[in-house]
């Protein structure tokens, strides 16, 4: 019987559009579900991480792409989130400002650098060079700039320093010109 | 319950996926740099092979041999997506923790390895025994050889942020390439070949 026939070729096709509407479904409905769950976390990660950054930090507000950082009222400084392009993938560095536009220091967000050379960028020997420094002395010393390089990791050093030098300077800017 | 056992221990040894079979090599190469990134990889892979074999071995019946792979791949995807969103929401120290495995689970062979070779053919109690065994022998190869490359290739060993031991002089001057993809490759080739020569593993 020829509609036997057609019927039986064509549960393939059909069976595969089951499959993938109930896959889509179940895909939007665990999506709405983890949402606003998800949001919530990583806001959370980073009020933690700029709770690090700035310890006296009662409140801040996040506009234009800055975390404007206030301690009982008081403006106290900025944060800013830097792209690098590493050896391995984006470096992602949290960079946090003084009042003054001095640095205040940096966070390693999340880097895919070579374990146990470029993932050294993320020890405290390295990112508290930044502490302290005016934007123009961010550069690698070879450049004469204040941050010493891993050795063996100039990729992943330059890289860090190149963003956090970039944004900073496009971040000040964009400050002042908020004033 | 012997068939069930049968089925598990052939995931260990006979049929170690990473030494016999040669599945899911991309990451294993990728992320056997240290024990924790071993044992992380462990727990996303048994959550979603288990879940994968689980339904394709309910609906190994209906499904048409043409369109099986496509099925397959879009039940293990979303399962991956799932996996990966509600982890994201409910557990965030262990999402934190596996980080891109979880993700790197949907290019991992072994799942669509299984699903085909042994899911789509067997009741649902062998393929959870398959599961369970193969994710087993998965953490064995993965352990072995994250073992050899932390301790060469960083000069000691912590697990967790906890210092088990470290070499005196390997320490200061760790044999970095051990790290790196080609040390991956020159570890499990060499245990590859080990395990061949002495017969403990035979090829299928």
């Amino acid at each position: 019987m020829p509609a036997k026939s057609t019927l039986k070729n064509a549960f393939p096709v059909i069976l595969l559009t089951v499959v993938v509407t109930v896959c889509v479904s179940l895909l939007t409905y665990v999506d709405s579900l983890t949402r606003e769950r998800i949001s919530a976390q990583e806001d959370e990660a980073v009020k933690a991480m700029l709770d690090e950054m700035f310890p006296d930090m009662s409140r801040y507000d996040f506009q234009n792409e800055i975390y404007i950082i206030y301690s009982d009222g008081e403006q106290i400084g900025y944060a800013f989130l830097a792209v690098g392009k590493g050896y391995g993938g984006d470096i992602n560095i949290l960079v946090g400002l003084n009042d003054d536009t001095t640095l205040k220091g940096i966070t390693i967000v999340s880097q895919e650098e070579t374990p146990g050379l470029g993932t050294r960028i993320t020890e405290p020997s390295f990112t508290d060079q930044f502490a302290g420094l005016d934007v123009n002395q961010v550069a690698l010393s070879r450049d004469g700039g204040r941050i010493d390089a891993i050795t063996g990791s100039t990729i992943s050093s330059s890289a860090v320093v190149e963003a956090v030098r970039e944004t900073a300077l496009e971040k000040i800017k964009q400050i002042e010109e908020e004033k | 319950m012997a068939k069930f056992g049968k089925e598990f221990a052939k995931g260990i040894i006979l049929a170690n996926p990473v030494f016999v079979l040669a599945l899911g090599l991309c990451p294993t190469l990728a992320i056997s740099t240290s024990i924790d990134n071993a044992l992380g990889m462990t727990l996303g892979v048994l959550i979603v092979l288990l879940g994968s074999n689980i339904i394709i071995a309910l609906i190994r019946n209906f499904v048409p041999n043409i369109t099986r792979i496509p099925i397959f791949i879009v039940i293990i995807a979303t399962l991956v997506t799932v996996v990966n969103l509600i982890f994201h929401a409910y557990l965030p120290a262990t999402y934190e923790a596996l980080g891109i495995y979880l993700p790197l689970i949907v290019v991992n062979c072994i799942i669509l390895g299984r699903a085909e070779a042994f899911a789509s053919k067997n009741p649902v109690a062998s393929s959870i025994a398959d599961a369970l065994g193969i994710t087993v022998g998965f953490m064995l190869a993965l352990l072995m050889i994250s073992f050899i490359r932390q301790v060469l290739g960083t000069g000691g060993l912590s697990v967790f942020g906890h210092d088990l031991f470290s070499l005196p002089g390997l320490k200061d001057h760790p044999i970095a390439i051990f790290t790196l993809p080609y040390g991956a490759f020159l570890v499990i080739g060499l245990l590859m070949g080990l395990f061949r020569r002495t017969g403990v593993m035979k090829s299928e």
